[in-house]
């Protein structure tokens, strides 16, 4: 063996294992590459890793981000009104349109129905009363109703008798809450001899009618006028006469205005 | 038979009336102090002796004075609950005179008395204090454990019928 040989030899010996390593480093990079550079082999190992961030995320959006929200939305309020006020202006105003169109639509419809009585009735009352026929729909379309009537006594507020005619929530709990608002505006105004008489509630009213230890609370949707506020109080003071405080029928009460607001 | 009666819940603020009703109807507890501003009314039925009977709760807000509580709420009332906080001496220092305001202007009215929050003190301590004012509780309970509370209400629902 020469020595040019033997240096050959020696370089083996010695290289080999640094050589093996590098080689080890190069087919990493490029199993490493490949994958950089392949969609499908780089979705395999990042998807999952930005799928459980999405899901912390989401998780964490009430309490982190929530309160970031509220802080801007209060911070820059009027900011936010101005940029929605247009857009729920348009809304609304879509909505009226609507509404409009369809009353309108109902109203004709009722007018060309030529040769119904209620027809007939309607052009011949319009005739004698000078209110135009679509007036008078206006008016029919608006029709006053009692939806609840109570009987309640005054001070504590507990329920003598009471008649709906659709179920409601719990007429004590109403009752109750009645009187203590009834009790409360009373109170703060100070006035003598005077008592609440009506709340305004949306498209309902709440007709108050003091007597003596109880009082009535109608319930009425529709158009509430002069007129009819006349008759129901008529009518309540027809039903008060049948109560007789010191021994009070409820079940006779109950019938009186389960029938009234039947009528 | 079925009949219905007024219960009033009254004391100063935060001694946890609002606490007691809503243990006893909803048998909830919030440690968050929410004022009660006017009145809250709940309603419980209950059956004493075969007999029913609907309790219609009025939580009014707490007042220092008993005679600061709007009059108008204090209509018609057949039970009182009175209570009184362990932890605030100011809220039990009147105890007597608002016990003989009641019972000197509602004198048809049942009354019972409460102290709650007893899970923040030594009970036989404060029993002393009071056998040393000379004021005299029915029930020692707790809104936070249920401790009590259930009695409260049954004793006020069998003094009234």
């Amino acid at each position: 063996m020469t020595d040019s040989e033997k240096l050959i030899k020696l370089k083996e010996l010695l290289l080999s294992e640094d050589r093996d390593f590098a080689q080890n480093i190069l087919q990493k990079l490029d199993s490493l590459e490949d994958t950089v550079n392949t969609h499908e082999k780089l979705s395999e190992k990042v998807n999952p890793i930005i799928d459980k961030k999405i899901d912390t995320f989401v998780e964490e959006i009430p309490t982190k981000l929530g309160p970031v929200i509220a802080d801007a939305l209060t911070k820059s309020q009027d900011k936010v009104v101005e940029a929605l006020f247009p857009i729920i202006g348009k809304m609304i105003k879509k909505y009226i349109q609507q509404e409009i169109k369809a009353l309108s639509d109902s109203i004709n419809s009722q007018v060309q129905t030529t040769f119904s009585i209620k027809t007939w009735q309607r052009k011949v009352k319009a005739i004698f009363t000078g209110v135009s026929e679509k007036e008078i729909i206006l008016s029919e379309m608006n029709q006053t109703s009692v939806e609840q009537i109570f009987v309640i006594e005054k001070g504590s507020g507990l329920i003598i008798s009471s008649a709906s005619k659709q179920e409601s929530i719990d007429e004590d709990m109403i009752a109750g809450m009645l009187t203590a608002i009834k009790s409360f505006v009373e109170d703060a105004f100070k006035k003598d001899q005077q008592s609440l008489e009506l709340i305004q509630y949306e498209l309902f009213e709440i007709h108050i009618q003091n007597f003596t230890s109880y009082y009535f609370a109608v319930v009425i949707s529709g158009g509430f006028d002069a007129s009819f506020k006349n008759k129901l109080e008529n009518k309540l003071f027809d039903i008060a006469s049948e109560i007789k405080t010191d021994a009070i029928n409820k079940e006779h009460i109950a019938i009186k205005l389960t029938e009234f607001i039947h009528e | 038979m079925n009949s219905s009666k007024k219960v009033v819940l009254v004391g100063h603020f935060g001694v946890g009336k609002s606490s007691l009703v809503r243990r006893y109807v909803q048998n909830t507890f919030s440690d968050s102090y929410i004022v009660t501003i006017g009145v809250h009314i709940l309603k419980k039925e209950i059956k004493i002796d075969e007999m029913d009977l609907t309790l219609i709760i009025w939580d009014i807000e707490g007042k220092d004075d008993i005679q600061k509580v709007r009059s108008s709420y204090l209509l018609g009332t057949s039970g009182f609950i009175y209570v009184v906080d362990p932890t605030r001496p100011q809220t039990f220092e009147r105890f007597n005179e608002e016990m003989d305001f009641i019972t000197t202007n509602f004198p048809t009215s049942k009354l019972v008395s409460v102290a709650n929050k007893v899970d923040l003190i030594n009970l036989e301590d404060f029993k002393e204090v009071l056998k040393e004012k000379n004021i005299q509780i029915d029930y020692f309970a707790s809104a936070k454990l249920g401790t009590e509370v259930e009695n409260v209400f049954q004793t006020i629902g069998m003094k009234m019928i």
